[in-house]
């Protein structure tokens, strides 16, 4: 063993028992409980902040020794599908044109994607009976806003009743509940269909519903129970349109 | 390795992340992920681990940009930090021992980070610092650094006594703050 290079001096005082867990913390020698147990202080305590940012700031550089590297290409889309919902604006004092607005907004982006794997979705699912032959049947894919992510596949019935089946697991606010609406072709407001359950599939009985052709369907994030004035009060966060399948 | 002008910008765009802007989100993303990977990779040394510590540490980002403060540290040095404390995370969960198959050759071949730091650094004072350790004590404190070895994998990959190891690290990082406070 050799002597240290920079022994202490006489009368210093070494660093103290806060800085130097800062210091272990950053360095990664801690063990696991501590680790987690600080980086979860350090939000809420500004001078174990101060002291973390101080050894991140200054050990940092270390970490350019490694060649960067790039990652698996899905990484993206695996990070955005984990994103919570879009924040909705503030919609209380949004006028009804604006709504209106972000409505076709927001199927100027989705229809064609959500017709696409409504399609896809149908022929794959085959759900029709035979007893249905005859019937005309629809189906359609609900899907985000980037049309990436199709969230349910909604088909029709032989008795009229619509069938909204989940395909992932959506992740809501607690104290919000996810509303389905339907929006006719030429329609200025859309009709509530009820809350979507947490898991499940959802009936929508056939006497909610006009004419299932090009029928939209319309997912809007709402305060616990549904709307409280039985019309969206923010913009869709999913949408599909329904499309005959045979 | 980004300038003070780009560094600045990156600082901007994680203000703009606590606002809730996914397009700076994307861009922090595309200017960070392949660095951050790196990082990752080296101290899981699985690619799967790796991609999960950089989701896991982008979605920390997402939550918690509000918590950055362009004041105290750069940008950077917080993302290094967040990717570092996910990895370490992962491979004490998984126990880093039995893994190992995908090691890039680059790793094990990988010079003393001070010789590559000696043309990578804009840290001098890192650097300078680092340079007055003893080798032994300086090499710990990069082993845990860059490849996330915890005491008893430095006790063991060195040969030094566990206490050792502690006390090493402890008397390196106080080396090290006087001299960065000098």
């Amino acid at each position: 063993m050799t002597n240290p290079p920079n022994p202490p001096l006489p009368g210093e005082p070494p660093m103290d028992d806060f800085d130097m867990r800062a210091a272990e913390f950053v360095l990664g020698t801690l063990d696991d409980e501590e680790r987690r147990a600080i980086e979860a202080a350090r939000l809420a305590d500004p001078d174990l902040a101060a002291a973390i940012a101080y050894w991140e700031e200054r050990l940092a550089p270390l970490a350019d020794t490694v060649a960067p590297l790039e990652p698996p290409p899905d990484l993206w889309n695996r990070i955005e599908a984990q994103l919570p919902p879009v924040k909705l604006a503030l919609t209380s004092r949004e006028t009804a044109p604006h709504r209106l607005a972000q409505t076709v907004a927001f199927w100027r982006g989705t229809t064609i994607a959500a017709l696409a794997l409504a399609a896809g979705l149908a022929g794959l699912l085959l759900f029709t009976p035979r007893s249905d032959l005859g019937a005309e049947s629809y189906a359609a894919a609900i899907v985000d806003q980037q049309g990436l992510v199709p969230a349910w596949f909604a088909e029709t019935r032989a008795d009229g009743s619509i069938v909204v089946t989940p395909l992932a697991k959506i992740d809501r606010p607690s104290n919000k509940d996810l509303e389905l609406w339907a929006l006719a072709a030429g329609a200025a407001k859309p009709v509530s269909l009820g809350v979507l359950p947490a898991a499940g599939r959802y009936i929508v009985p056939s006497g909610k519903l006009g004419d299932r052709n090009h029928l939209k369907l319309l997912v809007t994030l709402e305060q616990a129970g549904g709307s409280p004035n039985g019309e969206p009060t923010s913009a869709p966060i999913y949408g599909g349109e329904l499309v005959a399948t045979n | 390795m980004l300038d003070s002008k780009s560094s600045a910008a990156l600082d901007d765009l994680l203000v703009r992340c606590a606002a809730g802007d996914r397009a700076a989100f994307r861009r922090v993303y595309d200017l960070q992920a392949p660095k951050l990977y790196a990082i990752a990779l080296r101290i899981t040394r699985q690619s799967s681990l790796a991609t999960d510590a950089v989701q896991e540490t982008f979605l920390q980002v997402w939550q918690n940009a509000r918590h950055f403060d362009p004041k105290r540290g750069r940008a950077e040095a917080w993302l290094v930090g967040l990717v570092r404390y996910r990895a370490l995370d992962l491979i004490r969960r998984a126990g880093r021992e039995v893994l190992g198959a995908e090691v890039p050759e680059q790793v094990d071949q990988a010079p003393d980070p001070l010789e590559q730091t000696a043309l990578a650094f804009e840290s001098e004072a890192l650097q300078r610092c680092l340079a007055q350790l003893d080798p032994e004590r300086r090499r710990m404190i990069e082993l845990a650094f860059v490849d996330g070895y915890s005491h008893s994998e430095l006790s063991t990959r060195l040969g030094v006594p566990l206490g050792t190891v502690k006390s090493w690290i402890r008397r390196g990082l106080e080396a090290l703050k006087r001299c960065f406070d000098e």
